[in-house]
């Protein structure tokens, strides 16, 4: 079974091929070359980009998945069987211009259209594997803990089984992603830049007092920045904003005793390091109540190397399977995390009825998406 | 022809014919109202009924550029007064304008000449710069006096609600900017749900706008966390940066809290394609965060909306330091002195 997947959920316009979890492509168009144009600022120009864009990654999805075939004209008739979309959560008009293609499609060449939720996206995207890979990952357990962390969703969910969901925690700020972005952008690295945030904290000094702790990142932590919700794990709710006004704070007053770049390297180290021992506290919390099997780490924050270090030893110390999506496409917005949800709706004959009545839903939830 | 502020498109307020080139002209949807200008309070009397609050204003800024509203008497050309039958009074001192008003003997249109969201006009040239053909061939009459010496546009206060509201700030400057101290996220979270109290009346008759600026962290979204829950949102309010847009339904009416930021916009275009003007005709509650990025935009609907510019900043150190030290002379707690999380709220409808 194959499915032509797209999202256009947010930024990223992305379309993909998958046949059961195995990704035969997977095509972001990636505004990354835009940012620069405009001083750092990442431009939304959502609707008309989208619109402008789709055709052509479309199209490109379909190609890299069936290099040998020639006529294009044929591939969807002849080679899917499904269509899939996101419905949300995301941007309102961003939305409705992949949903329009999709239904544009499905009804063109007369194929089914399954309506996916972005962040189940997110959760099941560690069970996708490579076009190359000859084995299904089958042997996962249940029930899983997942956590997605991007831009846009910061949220612990707890996995019974593919399809059933509880969210356990979730943000009542900023999301993780978001909050990296800013940290950034503070330090004047751009924006999204929590990628060069995570690259400059690598380089950070580590302070004589510190040098024994056997962690390398809280060792180099440099300055000192409140914990979120220190002590308060048992609410179940992330918070990125006092960690935000703290840190705007502390560059603030770095600034007047100079800002080189070793005080850059030391501030980038220090902010991810309470952003991320907040992350691991609420995980400890999360696994103390309700004990799992797997943790499942998707979403764009998923491609941090320090974070899925610090993730992974806590899952070592408890004995639980860490599973990661299997390449850096599939952290980041992508389609063919939107194809593998799909498989797995499409084996339980959840398809759109009534095409006229898909709608998008930009606040979608991960728990309306269970059947 | 010129007034002290601008150049304005007149026509006779009470000739149907004569208002519905003006729509034409002005590139309007009709159905948004034109304020007028009269001699004084005789003609005014005689158009629109005119309450305490009203009489007062009258009172205290003739002569100046002001425009009031009133509850109209229908005495207009239809297209003049607004949906719900309220009108909007031009009162001036300009010679020429007073003086073409009492040889016609009846009220003028005021609106400015250029066509809908186009730049005020202080000279001639400077309008038909952005005039079609089309629209240049309405025009009967030009009466050019030159370059107008720079003036705000008239202060425009709508009487017929219980509160006066300004909506529109001009030269005159009506003392409703207020400011507070915040030294918590619960204290800026109590100023959204105040401002919520002070302008809920508004909700259903106009869209209202909480346009938020403030540094990194300052508390935007904390303080749109209190709005919401004034608004009785049940909803957890988080930021909308990544979405550009998060839309809050609410429990009891049919209106909605659009949360909007405006930081990953590069320009005011970005909030124009989130719909924003029908944001407004849909007379939703809107807060939009870094809104000095997309201030154009914003301005563009000063007439239709009730926009409220809520300021947050982070309290100068001096300042704060100062303040501890007063509290101190005075034999108070020193425990909540110069903490980091001391802000200044500043609102007002400017």
């Amino acid at each position: 079974m194959k499915i032509l997947a797209i999202d256009t959920s947010c930024d990223e316009t992305a379309a993909a091929v998958t046949e059961g979890t195995k990704v035969l492509s997977n095509i972001i168009w990636s505004q990354a070359s835009l940012h620069a144009k405009f001083g750092g600022i990442y431009p939304s120009l959502a609707k008309r980009q989208h619109e402008e864009r789709i055709d052509f990654v479309i199209e490109k999805a379909l190609k890299s998945a069936f290099p040998k075939i020639t006529n294009h004209q044929s591939l969807i008739t002849n080679h899917i069987t499904a269509i899939a979309v996101t419905i949300g959560p995301g941007l309102a008009i961003a939305l409705e211009v992949g949903i329009k293609k999709a239904k544009e499609l499905a009804k063109k060449y007369n194929k089914p259209l399954i309506a996916v939720n972005h962040v189940e996206g997110h959760t099941l995207s560690v069970l996708a594997r490579s076009r190359n890979s000859k084995f299904q990952i089958t042997n996962y357990k249940f029930p899983a803990l997942a956590f997605v962390a991007s831009g846009g969703t910061t949220q612990l969910i707890l996995v019974k089984e593919v399809g059933v969901y509880e969210i356990i925690a979730q943000t009542s700020d900023d999301a993780l992603g978001e909050a990296l972005d800013k940290a950034a952008r503070m330090l004047g690295l751009g924006y999204p830049g929590g990628a060069i945030l995570e690259k400059m904290a690598r380089l950070a000094k580590a302070p004589a007092e510190r040098a024994h702790l056997h962690d390398v990142s809280s060792r180099q932590a440099h300055y000192n920045l409140p914990v979120p919700m220190i002590g308060q794990e048992n609410k179940f709710k992330f918070s990125y904003s006092g960690l935000k006004t703290a840190f705007y704070k502390l560059i603030e007053l770095t600034k007047k005793k100079g800002l080189g770049k070793q005080q850059i390297y030391d501030l980038a180290a220090s902010f991810q390091d309470k952003a991320f021992q907040h992350v691991e506290r609420m995980i400890k919390k999360t696994i103390e109540e309700y004990p799992v099997k797997e943790f499942w780490f998707g979403g764009g924050v998923s491609a941090n190397i320090e974070l899925r270090k610090r993730i992974r030893n806590i899952c070592k110390n408890q004995g639980i399977t860490m599973r990661l999506p299997y390449s850096k496409k599939l952290c980041t917005d992508n389609a063919a995390m939107i194809g593998v949800v799909a498989y797995f709706k499409a084996q339980r004959k959840e398809f759109v009825k009534d095409f006229e009545k898909i709608e998008r839903v930009p606040r979608a939830k991960i728990i309306d998406a269970s059947p | 022809m010129p007034t002290e502020t601008v150049y304005i498109a007149a026509v006779d307020a009470t000739n149907e014919r004569a208002v519905k080139k003006l729509v034409k002209y002005k590139n309007r949807p009709f159905g948004k109202p034109f304020s007028v200008g009269t001699t004084g309070l005789e003609m005014m009397k005689k158009h629109v009924e005119m309450n305490e609050a009203a009489e007062n204003l009258y009172k205290t800024f003739y002569p100046g550029p002001i425009t009031i509203v009133c509850q109209g008497k229908h005495k207009v050309s239809p297209g003049i007064e607004s949906e719900i039958g309220t009108l909007g009074i031009f009162v001036t001192d300009h010679k020429l304008t007073i003086d073409v008003i009492k040889k016609l003997g009846k009220p003028i249109t005021t609106t400015s000449a250029n066509s809908s969201y186009k730049p005020r006009p202080f000279k001639i040239s400077n309008l038909f710069k952005y005039l079609s053909k089309k629209q240049k061939a309405y025009i009967d009459l030009v009466i050019d006096v030159g370059e107008i010496p720079f003036h705000e546009a008239s202060t425009v206060i709508d009487t017929t609600l219980d509160d006066p509201a300004v909506l529109r700030q001009g030269e005159i400057k009506l003392k409703n900017k207020v400011e507070v101290l915040s030294r918590s996220e619960e204290a800026t979270q109590n100023t959204g749900k105040e401002l919520w109290q002070k302008y809920e009346k508004h909700q259903g008759q106009r869209a209202i706008v909480f346009a938020l600026v403030g540094p990194m962290g300052a508390g935007k979204t904390v303080f749109t966390k209190g709005l919401a829950k004034a608004m009785g949102v049940k909803e957890e309010v988080v930021s909308p940066t990544y979405d550009l847009e998060l839309d809050y339904r609410l429990p009891t009416t049919n209106y909605k809290l659009i949360h909007i930021d405006a930081w990953r916009m590069s320009s005011d275009s970005e909030l124009a394609e989130l719909d924003f003007a029908k944001k407004i005709t849909d007379k939703s509650v809107i807060a939009v965060e870094w809104a000095d990025r997309v201030a154009e935009e914003i301005r563009k609907h000063n007439e239709e909306a009730i926009i409220v510019w809520v300021k947050i900043k982070y309290l100068p150190r001096r300042l704060r330091l100062a303040e501890s030290r007063l509290r101190r002379a005075k034999g108070r707690s020193r425990a909540k002195a110069g903490k980091d999380n001391d802000r200044l709220i500043s609102w007002g409808v400017i």
